[in-house]
């Protein structure tokens, strides 16, 4: 299924979204940063011929910018409009406070989507802070909202819910047992190739074999930022745009820039450079044998 | 499902359970449904679906591995295992993928950070001397002393004004608060006369100091006293205990009064001052009194040179425990002050993984140091 959405997935990522889906529950996928946890929920919408509802997650996010916001504007020019009126002044309250003057907000939305269960991907949970994750608890665990002037919104459809984290903090035990959970690494050599293959589709095999062996040998390396497989694709894509026939020191050091974001790297990586270039074509020059 | 496999489940999850995985009733049942959706003949695919319902972290995985195997290998149940070769070829890509112990890896990867971070911080700019400022606490005079619990209240009134993200209604202020303004304006029939105003609300961090007073500590331990002393008069929501071969709360006793005032009460209400050091089953008591307090807007501070007479198993249990609740926890070492001092004792040994600061406190400059970590 997930083939198909040119997402390579493993039996998994494959048997934990299934589970979620089949069980009802969020999964929480965990992972270093640039390993494709974004793109699973993306993927999983495509599949499913739904709606990706995303809500990227920051310090003090809060109701209004996550469940709903009033209006104002519209509010105040309806009242400006019904000045002359007749209305009493409970009949304009609740005019002025009724689903037409809601602003619905991602996890709003993702409860009223009215066709089918979209995907809700609560993105980099780990950044928002603790009042929003037990807040967000409370909806995940009955898919309702209440909103004071209306009263409570129930889900119209259980909205499949993808939960993401960098863990650069620890999560609440509460939030992690009502969720399901896994964990990406980074690929290894195959499926790296497989990924870069699937989504770069002009490269040259030759030349994706020999970035796929240089990302893996750089991410053994201690870097203070490893490359994720996001960096990867911007490298490949970076080389079919140069037309690059395949792999030699200078191309390598006039694009490390796509796969290396931080100037101490950049100088670590540079005195490997040949050592990883020779061992990639020794190993080259063995498979031509 | 066989009834048998459901048996089987249940020991295996009390099993996980003992390791200190937190696996509640309603996982378990949650795992047995599961287990009915899925092919059970299938080894691979029972493993991941168990994992993925039983384990919350990655740093579970090398435990819950190492648990699976044992107890869905050893039974005489075991399902026979498919041979079809897409899956041996499936099974065998994903161990080659997998790498040794998450966990470990992890734990290396806390541990680099930390030693990082527990470089003392050198800080210029310091309004008293310098030699003040670098001389050891147990070199210290009386009016040195004050200067200890008059820097503690400078810090902790900066810490309070720090804003946090999220809005309080006001009368007065900046920003407009719409959703009350227009409501307010209903009452005037839908034109906006009162306006009212939203701000941004002060960072609220807790501040919880549990300070050793045993013997090895007590050139330090009055004088981090003064500076705890410092925190709770200027900062309500401060939490200090002292241990040594037990925990005492001390909250009530430090606070508005004179600092003579608050030793002396502690004197008398504190067993054990100056005596020997249990910080594994001292932490244990905080841990099951006041555990319950703390979130992550708590910073934990705890002082100790780290001598322990009790099991070092039990302190890095207590202190595992209190970093998952707490915002961040700080271990304060006056003896990391010197050159030559190295963190061998075995408590420290025990205690260095679960900590996410550790420093010097052994001068002003230290305890001045400190302020950026306090900020959450």
């Amino acid at each position: 299924m997930l083939e198909e959405q040119v997402y390579i997935a493993d039996a998994g990522i494959a048997t934990a979204l299934y589970l979620s889906m089949a069980l009802g529950k969020p999964l929480l996928i965990e992972g270093p940063a640039g390993v494709g946890k974004t793109e699973i929920a993306k993927a999983l919408a495509n599949a499913l011929r739904t709606k990706l509802i995303r809500l990227q997650c920051y310090e003090g996010l809060d109701a209004t910018t996550t469940l709903y916001e009033w209006n104002y504007p519209k509010q105040l020019l309806h009242l400006k409009l019904e000045e002359s009126s007749t209305a009493s002044e409970a009949e304009k309250e609740a005019m002025i406070f009724s689903e037409a003057f809601l602003l619905k907000r991602p996890l709003l939305q993702a409860i009223t989507e009215h066709d089918r269960a979209p995907v809700l991907l609560i993105d980099e949970i780990d950044r928002s802070d603790e009042e929003f994750e037990a807040f967000l608890l409370e909806v995940l665990s009955d898919y309702q909202v209440t909103i004071p002037e209306i009263g409570a919104i129930r889900a119209t459809h259980r909205p499949h819910v993808v939960l993401t984290s960098n863990r650069s903090r620890d999560l609440s035990d509460a939030l992690r047992r009502r969720c399901l959970y896994h964990w990406i690494d980074y690929p290894s050599m195959e499926k790296e190739l497989e990924i870069v293959r699937a989504k770069v589709p002009g490269i040259v095999e030759a030349v994706s074999s020999q970035l796929t062996r240089v990302m893996q040998a750089t991410r053994t390396m201690s870097l203070s930022k490893i490359p994720g497989v996001a960096e990867t694709l911007d490298w490949a894509n970076a080389l079919v745009a140069l037309q690059a026939p395949g792999l030699n020191e200078q191309i390598v050091t006039e694009t490390l820039g796509c796969f290396l974001k931080d100037e101490s790297d950049i100088a670590a990586f540079k005195a490997e450079l040949p050592r990883i270039i020779d061992a990639r074509c020794i190993t080259e020059q063995e498979r031509s044998d | 499902m066989p009834e048998l496999d459901v048996e089987k489940l249940i020991v295996f999850c009390r099993e996980l359970r003992e390791h200190n995985l937190s696996v509640t009733p309603s996982e378990v049942v949650t795992a047995a449904t599961a287990l009915q959706m899925i092919d059970t003949i299938d080894r691979e695919e029972v493993f991941i679906s168990l994992r993925t319902v039983l384990t919350t972290s990655v740093d579970d995985f090398p435990i819950f591995e190492e648990l699976f195997k044992r107890y869905w290998n050893s039974s005489p149940h075991t399902p026979v295992q498919r041979d079809t070769v897409s899956k041996t070829a499936l099974r065998s890509k994903r161990t080659s993928s997998r790498q040794p112990p998450k966990g470990l890896e992890f734990f290396l990867k806390h541990w680099g950070t930390f030693s990082a971070d527990a470089q003392p911080v050198k800080v210029p700019g310091a309004s008293d001397t310098e030699s003040a400022a670098k001389k050891d606490f147990s070199e210290f005079t009386n009016e040195e002393l004050e200067e200890v619990s008059r820097l503690a209240r400078r810090m902790v009134r900066r810490l309070a004004r720090k804003p946090s993200r999220r809005w309080r209604p006001v009368r007065r202020g900046h920003r407009v608060n719409l959703r009350r303004s227009l409501r307010l304006s209903l009452k005037t029939g839908g034109e906006l006369v009162d306006l009212t105003y939203k701000e941004r609300r002060p960072k609220r961090t807790k501040l919880v100091v549990i300070c050793d007073v045993s013997g090895s500590m007590d050139i330090y331990s009055r004088l981090l006293l003064q500076f705890v002393y410092g925190l709770q008069n200027s900062f309500a929501k401060v939490e200090s205990f002292v241990f040594a071969t037990s925990l005492v709360r001390i909250t009530g006793d430090l606070k508005n009064k004179t600092y003579q005032r608050a030793l002396d009460r502690l004197s008398a209400n504190v067993h054990g001052w100056s005596g020997g050091t249990r910080i594994g089953a001292s932490l244990a008591m905080f841990n099951d009194q006041w555990l319950r307090r703390i979130d992550k807007r708590t910073v934990v501070i705890i002082l100790s040179d780290g001598w322990d007479t009790g099991e070092p198993e039990k302190l890095a249990a207590a202190l595992s425990l209190l970093k998952r609740r707490a915002g961040r926890l700080i271990w304060l070492n006056p003896l990391l002050g010197s050159e030559s001092y190295e963190p061998l004792t075995r408590g420290m040994q025990a205690a260095l993984p679960f900590v996410h600061l550790f420093a010097p406190a052994h001068d002003l400059a230290s305890l001045r140091a400190l302020e950026p970590h306090l900020v959450l």
